[in-house]
């Protein structure tokens, strides 16, 4: 008898249990700007540093200020990009992420797809279409246009977020948590190249 | 920013300030890498009951316990490196480039990229880690965990290396 009621116990404790998706779908506005948050900044400061597009430069040796990038000038010491990079990241993730929290969720789940995917894809297929042009013997230069490369990236995220299943674009939503810093890392750490081949 | 530190110049030469600042971040530091070690340590090797010995004790403390000092410990330190960065960029990396240790540079480098990655978490670790915490996200709980105690223990060690080169003692 007690252990017909613990089975019973169980088993209701299971029916009970929410599962992974149910808990994100119960996730807070709090949370779901802190999750947007990370994942956008981290997003948004890949793309910044490697398109080298700082809020503003700083030159250390003369204390001055300058909007947007500026080149080193003779007799100013070397510019810092680095503050420039996470003012614009911070400010376009806290644009990012109050926006998401005013999104239904199943646009949400699919939107941070389309994003991360749009982010991976862009640079991967320009990637792909410099080497391709590089290796054939016929004229090829169209491939090392970023705007190809650009426009099929677009179309290819935006079809996998549009035709993913509900349940997947829900579940991975978490998942980018660890997708985006583990990624940007790699293309960050990759453009570092030339520091550890000298 | 200069503004700032000439008001410090007026009691102190500007060396001293520096190496003042520099010490403070290395102290902000190790605190910071012995609340991420021991709440790594909780998370990844968990025990219900503290055991006998030190590792047993640790092993056994709620990790939760360490979120806050950690959250408190790691903006401040983040900060403070922010603007030593100044004296680092003008200071120590010209010669060290001068001298071709492009490694420490390289690795300093990527030392940006990691706590920027780091900083931009701690929001979504302060969430996942408020009580009562769900058991569904306790994956995610973990991976947030180890990737700040990574991004800690990779910045104190790439920063010694530095400071080594040209900084406090060297």
């Amino acid at each position: 008898m007690t252990q017909t009621l613990d089975v019973h116990q169980g088993v209701s404790q299971l029916d009970r249990a929410p599962t992974m998706a149910a808990a994100t779908a119960e996730i807070s506005r709090a949370g779901i700007f802190a999750i947007t948050f990370g994942i956008s900044f981290m997003l948004l400061y890949t793309v910044f540093e490697r398109l080298n597009w700082p809020f503003f430069t700083y030159h250390p040796a003369v204390g001055k200020l300058d909007f947007w990038m500026q080149r080193p000038r003779s007799g100013e010491g070397p510019p810092m990009y680095w503050y420039g990079w996470l003012v614009l990241s911070g400010m376009g993730a806290l644009g990012v992420s109050t926006i998401a929290t005013l999104l239904p969720r199943p646009w949400l789940y699919r939107t941070t797809v389309f994003c991360c995917l749009l982010a991976a894809l862009w640079p991967a297929l320009l990637a792909a279409g410099v080497f391709i042009a590089d290796q054939v013997s016929f004229d090829a230069e169209f491939l090392r246009s970023v705007w190809l490369s650009g426009v099929l990236a677009v179309a290819g995220a935006a079809a996998i977020s549009y035709f993913a299943s509900a349940q997947w674009v829900q579940r991975v939503w978490l998942s980018w948590l660890w997708i985006v810093p583990i990624g940007g890392l790699i293309v960050l750490g990759y453009s570092l190249k030339s520091y550890f081949l000298r | 920013m200069d503004a700032i530190t000439d008001v410090f110049f007026d009691y102190i030469s500007v060396r001293t300030f520096w190496r003042v600042l520099l010490f403070m971040h290395f102290a902000t530091a190790v605190a910071l890498l012995t609340a991420t070690t021991l709440q790594t340590v909780a998370v990844l090797m968990p025990v219900r009951q503290a055991a006998g010995n030190f590792v047993g004790r640790v092993r056994a403390t709620p990790a939760a316990s360490y979120v806050i000092p950690i959250v408190f410990l790691y903006v401040p330190n983040f900060l403070i490196g922010c603007w030593v960065y100044i004296k680092y960029r003008t200071y120590v990396r010209i010669p060290m480039e001068q001298l071709g240790h492009w490694w420490t540079v390289g690795t300093f480098e990527f030392k940006e990229h990691v706590m920027t990655m780091g900083v931009a978490l701690l929001p979504a670790y302060w969430y996942f880690w408020r009580q009562p915490l769900t058991e569904q996200f306790a994956t995610t709980r973990k991976w947030l965990v180890v990737f700040l105690a990574f991004s800690v223990w990779y910045a104190f060690l790439v920063g010694h290396v530095a400071n080594d080169f040209r900084g406090v003692g060297a």
